[in-house]
């Protein structure tokens, strides 16, 4: 089975559409993390998260209500389990009190319909920050990484442009985060460690798709003139668009069971990875490629290509 | 081919070797099947003793479950190294508190650096040698810094260790304890159901000391020169319901008039005191009384050398009201816990209450003796952790070095005591600071969850590699299968444990894994193509997409390892199971399907149409 035959895109000439879908695209998620911000995990903001399982089916509004009454200032959720709701919370103290304070709020409330508190996790302000402080470091430590390693097997302008392309892609996730974060309920896409895991794989990834087309490039460049460079840039994206969808094709389908299967904390996590691919597959072509190109024709230097 | 000898050597090799890892988690889940299926407890009893080792064995080596699959507490505790280094200081003044509170605050600005650091660097701000508070006077800061962060190191390995006792003590399996940086413990316990309990075990400082009780007439003078000094402001936000405020303890002559304006209230408003001399504090209020003497203020009002403290627990009225009483006592204390040898939880001869008997070392035993001797007639105190326990009046010397502590609540608490007392105190305050508890029948589930997701993550990329790549795809799909072996049995043979986050990295490694075929195999069309025999296509293809896979692998395996480093507790689960699926896929990618294509090519199997 072939999905692309031979296929015949001009992508370089029609590159300048693409930075402005890319532009759009960043800009909106930009500005949506400036005015709405990101929704964080207890992971980063710190607090507590409860997740309740009742006996038999409860109204989210009732329980929402009960808690308020109580005194337990949060919001509460399905969980996107059976009969569970999940209870976010700023509380920080004695988690002891808290879980008595949520059993025996029910226990009185709602007598007929027994509930247990199936997990509760709790992080405090000072855990968080630094949790933050290890995301941010791991993110920019992958960055230089990939930098330097695609500078060694390539070229700097290739390794820069790749690392263009990654900043593009996980600036979109997460300005897809900041514009959907909250508003779905089967999938809070609450900023945590997860998402943190899944940006660092789609770091990876992006670079993965953006390699297969450098690797062609190089292959087919050797000994041509700068003037051939629009040809080869062209013809290379054209013979690798099969595989570079492909192999996005059976990660994104690996993702999309994690997002059905896999139960709702892997959830927000398996939308991060689907989104990031999908982007990712589109900026290796449109974006990272492109951006070689352009800063090509700009310098005065041919390329100088490492590597085989 | 003849060098494909040494590869299928290596091929096997790794299937025995992953298939000899993975045999134990085999035998351990037929093992406890095969006793769930016994009818009657004495069968499956039977057959527990005559395969005891082979259980055992199976058990030991198996795979392991992460907390989150099989339920437990993850727990991330802090040393407070501030308290320690207040512990270590001399010639506290005003100056020194500022100081401190200056570093507290800039702690928690600044998370990351050592506390002794941030103390330095403001102690440079403010020119003051640290040798003022610190060991000698003639030590150079430098000398004390290195000291106090020897302390600190100390302090923390200690706590790992007592903290290790008391959890042995009260016997979870497999306990992880950890430090972490300068002052944090990582704490992982399975299968814990009374997390409460655990919880108080592990923060209990046990800081047990044995105080003299000043008399009532120096208790009365100093409630009456505290009386008047306001709660905060903050505290009172939430007043205590109408009925419980006006507490009536049977033989209470009168509670100190309230003579402070309503909103701003007055110690006087919760402290009670009855005909006997009993000074009290209602239950309602005790937590808020406590910290209000806690304040240095407050402390400067008492006379010298000498503390309020409450009563760890509440006395019960007949109506069935709580209140604690409240004790002055001397500030420094006779006798510490660090004397105690050998702790008992019994219960007590006389009311069958629970409690804890206690024998000293040689040193407590004399000293004890000496204090006792001194004070027959007094009370003494028995205090924990800033509460007293008991107070009993000394009757005659005690030359043995027992003592008791009595007013327990229950035998598990008494219990508790027991373990924390023997495993001895915490060198410093401890607190939690994250906490994850995943109950068990949560675990099951995220288990099945975890379990579709590969089944059906599995079948969707073999198949799609089946149906786009035709009798390629059969190849790729046998070292998917190898791949999916070798993870889970490095997960198993390191003893590493399976998280969800690691199911999901395994799920996500069958994705990725093709993706080295599909380079492969796109290159190996694409020579087909342009007419190459099939042979030469094949051995073209491998070569030439070498490159990109190399690179693509390299940068997923880079991102991983960041991930294992920076990442906590269950993200570095699948940063794990990431590495060793990427790495894995290297070789099944390359060596495997290679070797597997050559086997299919030599028995006329593939033709130029196998790929589809």
């Amino acid at each position: 089975m072939r999905l692309f035959q031979k296929t015949n895109f001009n992508f370089i000439r029609h590159r300048k559409i693409a930075y402005a879908i890319s532009m759009a695209l960043l800009l909106s998620g930009i500005v949506s993390l400036f005015v709405r911000g990101l929704n964080y995990g207890i992971d980063f903001k710190g607090g507590s998260e409860v997740v309740i399982r009742f006996e038999k089916p409860v109204e989210v509004g009732v329980v929402r209500s009960i808690m308020d009454q109580a005194g337990v200032k949060g919001s509460v959720k399905q969980f996107g389990m059976d009969r569970s709701l999940l209870l976010k919370t700023d509380y920080q103290g004695e988690t002891t009190a808290l879980k008595a304070l949520i059993l025996n709020s029910l226990g009185t409330r709602l007598p007929a319909n027994s509930a247990s508190i199936l997990s509760l996790q709790a992080v405090g302000p000072s855990i968080a920050s630094d949790m933050k402080l290890s995301a941010i470091k791991a993110l920019g430590a992958a960055l230089i990484g990939i930098l330097l390693y695609v500078s060694i097997r390539f070229e700097f302008k290739f390794a820069a442009a790749g690392v263009v392309a990654i900043f593009h892609d996980v600036l979109t996730v997460l300005g897809l985060f900041s514009l959907l974060g909250g508003l779905i309920d089967f999938m809070p896409l609450e900023v945590d460690q997860s998402i943190i895991a899944a940006f660092l794989t789609i770091a990876g990834y992006s670079i993965t798709d953006t390699v297969v087309v450098y690797d062609r490039i190089r292959e087919r460049l050797r000994g041509q003139k700068p003037s051939e460079y629009e040809r080869i840039f062209n013809e290379s994206m054209n013979q690798t668009l099969s595989r570079t969808i492909i192999t996005s094709g059976t990660t994104m389908l690996s993702v999309v069971i994690l997002f059905i299967f896999a139960g709702p904390a892997i959830r927000s996590f398996a939308f991060a990875m689907f989104a990031g691919i999908l982007v990712g597959t589109y900026s290796s072509i449109f974006v990272a490629a492109p951006i070689v190109f352009d800063w090509q024709s700009r310098s005065k230097n041919p390329i100088k290509l490492r590597g085989s | 081919m003849k060098n494909n000898t040494f590869k299928l050597i290596l091929i096997a090799l790794v299937t025995l070797v992953s298939l000899g890892a993975i045999w134990p988690t085999w035998r351990d889940h037929v093992l406890t099947e095969k006793l769930k299926s016994f009818r009657s407890g004495q069968d499956s009893l039977k057959f527990a003793l005559d395969h005891r080792t082979e259980i055992e064995q199976a058990k030991e080596k198996s795979l392991k479950l992460g907390l989150d699959l099989r339920g437990g507490m993850h727990l991330v505790m802090e040393v407070d190294v501030l308290d320690l280094i207040e512990q270590k200081a001399w010639n506290k003044d005003a100056n020194f508190t500022r100081i401190m509170g200056n570093v507290k605050s800039e702690a928690s600005r600044f998370s990351g650096a050592t506390m002794v650091d941030l103390l330095a660097a403001q102690f440079q701000k403010e020119n003051i040698r640290l040798s003022r508070y610190f060991y000698d006077i003639r030590d150079s800061d430098k000398e004390i810094v290195s000291r106090l962060k020897k302390e600190e190191q100390d302090a923390l390995t200690r706590a790992r260790e007592i903290i290790r006792n008391r959890i042995d003590q009260y016997g979870v399996a497999e306990p992880v304890i950890q430090t972490q940086g300068s002052q944090r413990l990582i704490i992982e316990l399975s299968g814990v159901t009374d997390e409460a309990r655990v919880r108080k075990l592990l923060m209990g400082t046990a800081k047990l000391e044995f105080r003299l009780v000043k008399d009532p007439k120096m208790l009365l003078r100093a409630i009456q020169r505290v009386a008047s000094v306001p709660l905060q402001a903050k505290a009172v936000t939430a007043p205590p319901p109408a009925d419980t405020a006006a507490v009536s303890v049977p033989g209470t002559v009168a509670t100190v008039p309230d003579t402070a304006p309503a909103n701003t209230k007055r110690l006087t408003d919760v402290i009670g005191m009855m005909e006997n001399g009993v000074v009290y504090v209602p239950a309602y209020a005790r937590d808020l009384v406590v910290s209000v003497l806690k304040r240095d203020d407050v402390a400067a009002l008492l006379p010298q050398d000498t503390q309020l403290l409450l009563a760890a627990k509440p006395e019960v009225t007949v109506k069935g009201e709580k209140y604690y009483p409240v004790y002055l006592v001397r500030k420094t204390p006779e006798l510490t816990g660090g004397v105690i040898t050998e702790a008992r939880a019994t219960f007590s001869a006389q009311d069958s209450q629970p409690e804890v008997l206690m024998s000293m070392n040689e040193e407590g035993t004399s000293k004890w003796a000496r204090i006792t001797g001194a004070n027959i007639g007094k009370q003494v105190a028995i205090v924990l952790d800033g509460g007293v326990y008991s107070a009993p009046v000394v009757q005659s010397r005690i030359p043995s070095g027992n003592s008791v502590i009595n007013g327990i609540g229950d035998l598990d608490e008494a219990k508790d005591l027991e373990i924390i007392l023997k495993a001895g105190a915490l060198p410093a305050p401890v607190k939690i600071l994250e906490e994850r508890t995943v109950g068990p029948s949560l675990g099951s589930d995220y288990i099945r969850a975890g379990m579709f997701s590969m089944i059906w993550g599995f079948t969707a990329v073999a198949l799609f590699m089946i149906v786009y790549y035709s009798k390629a795809g059969i190849a790729a799909d046998m070292a998917l299968v190898l791949n999916i072996l070798i993870v889970i049995s490095v997960l198993a043979g390191f003893s590493a444990a399976l998280t969800l986050p690691g199911i999901a990295g395994i799920v996500l490694t069958m994705g990725m894994a093709v993706d080295a075929n599909v380079l492969i195999y796109e290159r190996i069309r694409e020579e087909l193509a342009e007419g190459k025999s099939l042979r030469m296509a094949v051995d073209a293809g491998y070569s030439r997409a070498f490159s990109s896979i190399l690179d693509s692998h390299v940068t997923t395996l880079a991102a991983a390892f960041l991930l294992y480093v920076y990442g906590v507790g269950p993200i570095q689960g699948f940063a794990v199971t990431l590495m060793i699926g990427t790495g894995a896929s290297l070789f099944t990618a390359i060596v495997v399907t290679r070797v597997l294509f050559d086997l299919f090519l030599d028995s006329k199997f593939m033709d130029e149409k196998s790929f589809g």
